[in-house]
């Protein structure tokens, strides 16, 4: 692997600790709210729940920072899951307007019958709404990069081809993602909705499930 | 403060230790997936209809000629490999992977058509065939048996007989019908999440069909599952998957629809169709809906076996005998 991969990836992953997936209404978000527990069900490319925890730094414009783990459904639980590390800032406002962008490290597992794949990766997006105390609707658009893959057969796989174990590179996958994502909000209570289309990197075939949705709640906590 | 330096230290250091083997390339054929006829010479192939196809024969050229149709489309020859043993009984055993699947050449997913395989098989019977009075029986399992009766529907006078293993139909819309019921999975099944989840870890674009053969075989895994309504007894053996022309003559079955029966009246030699007694998506009542397209059929069940009931000992041993005994009655 390449230096400057490595340093790309572990900067993502560990130093800078961007994004975050948590859906915020940021209207809503009072300074003093430092903790955010959430818990989501949805579809991201299987049907996953996925817990998460942000924080919210003390700065000048709003920046959450934090993790989040999901694990999809299935008889092996655990075999497969995400783990996002990272933040997203609400950079301005124009009136009840706000644009924010986060950028996610990622770190997810695959595994089936042949093989397990050990993935790091990456997310970013940006997101523009219309935020008010009690309700938002926004649009994001977002592209997902599988930048480097540890292949590692099973024995069921070798007896086929021996298939050669280890990183694979140029990146092995990517997607674009597009949607709303809307919510309602009281008191330290968040409820989110979001849905969207997914792309392949080469914008002429999609996944075999090529969207995405999600409820979620969030817990704000000061 | 101390502690917490070394630990970052030593995470480091381990992360680059063990991150400095050799990268391997995705799309390069030999490390996910083998190479083909067209990359490596040591394959056995013959070259037909302007394409490279990986083939073998068993057996006396001079014998009838029974050749070998594997399923997908996009699958390999390599899990019907049991059938060698007609070779021992006095027939000519051609197998072939299909353009664009197992070890055969690759081409580029808008050059392929139902025609274009009907013009391979000929092709590969051409190249084998050693007198004009040779006769040709054709051995077609899943998709295989669809082309096989493609084939006899084009071409009625050129196959002397024919064996059917659970073609999915002869009709477009059975076609569908039987593949939405065969490829039906609950929602939160590990199965249909090991198909969907991949996505995320692999993508590739249509001329990288090293990447897409790969993730196509890891997606096979699927008809092997628990879960699955095939009823089979375990993976099978495979080589190199056809990504593209799996999805490219799906789309072209969409496009034209089409209807391989109506020719069929006009075939009367007895066709050997069989069905398995666990896959649930097939079974008598549709075994017989398909097989009646064909106006003389020895309709038999194949007891202790899936889908993949050439392919493992009960099912075969139990295909075996049967199939013996109607090549040789022809």
């Amino acid at each position: 692997m390449k230096i400057i991969t490595k340093l790309i990836i572990f900067s993502v992953f560990i130093t800078t600790n961007l994004s975050y997936a948590q859906t915020l209404n940021w209207a809503n978000l009072q300074k003093e709210q430092r903790h955010i527990a959430s818990l989501a069900i949805g579809l991201d490319y299987s049907l996953t729940l996925s817990v998460g925890y942000g924080y919210q730094l003390k700065t000048n414009f709003p920046i959450v920072v934090g993790a989040e783990y999901a694990m999809p459904s299935g008889k092996n639980l655990g075999d497969d899951f995400k783990t996002k590390v990272g933040g997203q800032v609400r950079w301005f406002r124009v009136g009840d307007f706000r644009f924010s962008t986060k950028v996610q490290g990622i770190f997810r597992r695959y595994e089936n019958n042949y093989v397990r794949l050990n993935n790091f990766g990456a997310d970013f997006s940006g997101v523009i709404g219309y935020y008010k105390p009690k309700w938002f609707l926004a649009g994001e658009v977002g592209f997902d990069k599988a930048i480097v893959t540890h292949f590692k057969h099973t024995e069921a796989m070798k007896e086929n081809f021996a298939a050669k174990d280890g990183w694979y590179n140029p990146a092995t996958g990517g997607n674009f993602y597009y949607g709303l994502q809307s919510g309602f909000s009281w008191r330290s209570h968040d409820l989110i909705l979001k849905a969207g289309k997914i792309i392949t990197q080469d914008f002429r075939t999609t996944p075999l499930l090529p969207f995405y949705a999600q409820i979620g709640y969030n817990l704000k906590i000061k | 403060m101390n502690r917490t330096f070394s630990i970052i230290s030593a995470t480091l250091l381990t992360f680059f230790i063990f991150s400095c083997e050799k990268e391997l390339s995705i799309n390069e054929a030999g490390n996910l997936v083998p190479k083909t006829v067209e990359q490596d010479s040591s394959i056995p192939s013959i070259k037909v209809n302007s394409t490279q196809l990986h083939a073998e024969t068993f057996g006396s050229p001079t014998d009838p000629m029974l050749v070998i149709l594997h399923g997908g489309p996009g699958s390999d020859y390599r899990y019907l490999l049991n059938c060698k043993a007609f070779a021992d009984q006095g027939y000519y055993v051609v197998f072939y992977d299909q353009r664009g699947s197992g070890l055969s050449k690759r081409h580029t997913k808008n050059t392929y058509s139902i025609q274009i395989m009907l013009d391979d098989l000929s092709g590969v019977i051409a190249h084998y065939k050693t007198s004009v009075t040779q006769k040709v029986f054709l051995l077609g399992h899943s998709w295989g048996a669809m082309l096989a009766t493609a084939y006899i529907n084009a071409y009625p006078k050129a196959i002397n007989g024919a064996i059917l293993a659970e073609p999915g139909g002869f009709i477009w819309q059975d076609v569908l019908d039987y593949v939405g019921r065969s490829r039906s999975f609950r929602f939160t099944s590990e199965t249909l999440n090991d198909a969907t989840y991949l996505d995320q870890f692999i993508t590739g674009k249509q001329d990288e069909q090293a990447i897409l053969d790969y993730k196509f075989s890891l997606m096979a895994s699927a008809d092997e599952s628990a879960e699955s309504s095939l009823g089979n007894d375990g993976p099978l053996s495979f080589w190199r998957s056809g990504a593209v022309i799996q999805e490219a003559l799906f789309e072209v079955g969409n496009k034209e629809k089409p209807d391989w029966t109506n020719n069929l009246k006009s075939y009367t030699t007895l066709v050997l169709f069989i069905y398995s007694e666990r896959n649930k998506s097939y079974g008598l009542t549709y075994a017989q809906k398909i097989s009646s397209a064909y106006p003389n059929v020895q309709l038999e069940k194949i007891n202790g076996a899936g889908h993949d009931m050439l392919s493992f000992p009960t099912g075969w041993n139990n295909f075996y005998p049967i199939a013996l005994n109607y090549l040789n009655t022809l």
